[in-house]
């Protein structure tokens, strides 16, 4: 095949992940590593590290208007994006070091996991917690308007020290993987941190893209980012999830959600078989 | 200020710079693929011969094309790929940019804790992009 079939295939299949991802609610890193993995012709090295400047293009991109309307607060991103882009950088330096077998099995065992974790967890409504004294410390609580449920929400967050921990761990997998690792944030920051579920959403958002920006350099330094493979990805992601953004309020969530299980459980299981030798 | 006040102003700054970053990001990364896929600039591994070496592992792939590790890229801008990894490095560092951004404006707020974690953070992101412990 033609090499110019492929970067116009990995915009195509970035921009549908960008749509479906925003829609959904999940990093679209986590799509993006077993697809393009399972489905192309490139080495998982440079699949991981597009990942991770996948993820980081679309949680960039989607920013602003995030931390404009309050969804993203950066007082409670900054100490969990300080945990984790020093997780995430180390696990960027050992995922690079793995058998690339040994990868694949695990990012299948991981990607059908995370698929089982999407399907039965649900996010729960702020509660109204008290502060542990880190928490207070860091004065991690804010304010933010929901316009869809027409109220102003104080909240303020507690379990900080599990929060960090967790954050060090969901970093060092991303690293490791090459994903935005969204999946895991939401529920540390929503039923963990108790942080409400809009908030952990776009605070997601914004720890990916620190977290990310990290791990992203030891891809650049080993050489295992092609621009042949990056630069279709993110641009494709980019425009995406603009397009998802504006789909949003109109597509039933609960079909793309399912939409979106059946896709990682099928790349997962692909990825499983690469790695084990059963279907390369 | 009051904490809800600094807060909104303080995401409103990141905001700003992280808005005006990423669209400029966008823009340059696609110029410089155009140029790169369309053969404005040369190559420095042919588009052609691409493929045959795309399904190696990294360490494998920067050996048969010699292809640039480390800061090495920064010698080959003259190549469409080496321009390109400079496109991508810009996004990079847009994070850091942004953090460098809000230090200056906490610590006029006198927000000490908050602006030795952004000053931290910047040390690790600068680190990691320095490649000096990228190994």
């Amino acid at each position: 095949m033609p090499w110019w079939i492929w970067p116009i295939a990995l915009f195509a299949v970035s921009f549908v992940i960008g749509i479906v991802a925003v829609l959904a609610g999940v990093g679209g890193g986590v799509l993006f590593v077993p697809i393009v993995g399972g489905l192309f012709p490139f080495h998982l090295d440079f699949v991981r590290g597009a990942g991770l400047m996948f993820a980081l293009a679309g949680t960039l991109s989607a920013g602003p208007p995030l931390l404009r309307g309050g969804m993203a607060s950066l007082r409670l991103v900054m100490p969990l994006a300080l945990v984790g882009s020093v997780a995430s950088f180390a696990g960027a330096l050992v995922g690079l070091s793995l058998s690339t077998a040994l990868l694949q099995t695990m990012l299948g065992i991981l990607i059908i996991g995370i698929a089982f974790v999407i399907w039965y967890l649900r996010g729960a409504d702020s509660a109204a917690v008290g502060a542990d004294a880190l928490a207070a410390l860091l004065r991690l609580e804010g304010q933010f308007h929901d316009p869809a449920a027409g109220m102003t929400i104080d909240w303020r967050t507690h379990q900080t020290l599990l929060g960090l921990a967790a954050f060090g761990g969901i970093g060092f997998l991303g690293g490791v993987f090459g994903l935005g690792a969204g999946f895991a944030n939401v529920p540390a920051l929503n039923l963990l941190m108790a942080a409400p579920l809009k908030v952990a959403v776009g605070s997601s958002g914004l720890l990916i893209s620190v977290i990310n920006s990290s791990a992203a350099w030891v891809y650049i330094h080993r050489g295992a980012l092609l621009p042949l493979i990056v630069v279709p990805s993110i641009l494709g992601v980019m425009l995406g999830s603009r397009i998802g953004a504006l789909l949003l309020g109109v597509t039933p969530a609960a079909m793309v959600r399912r939409l979106v299980i059946v896709v990682m459980l099928l790349a997962g299981v692909r990825a499983l078989t690469r790695g084990l030798g059963i279907w390369t | 200020m009051d904490l809800i006040k600094s807060d909104r102003a303080l995401r409103e700054l990141y905001a700003r710079w992280l808005d005006i970053a990423t669209k400029a990001g966008f823009v340059i990364s696609l110029v410089c693929f155009l140029l790169y896929a369309g053969r404005v600039l040369p190559a420095f591994v042919a588009l052609e011969e691409l493929p045959r070496y795309w399904t190696l592992p990294v360490n494998q792939f920067i050996r048969l094309t010699g292809a640039p590790s480390g800061w090495a890229w920064l010698g080959e801008l003259g190549y469409g790929d080496g321009l390109n990894l400079l496109a991508i490095a810009l996004l990079g560092l847009v994070t850091p940019l942004c953090y460098a951004r809000l230090v200056p404006a906490l610590i006029a707020e006198r927000d000490w804790l908050q602006a030795a974690l952004a000053l931290a953070q910047l040390a690790v992101l600068l680190a990691a992009a320095s490649g000096l412990v990228a190994g």
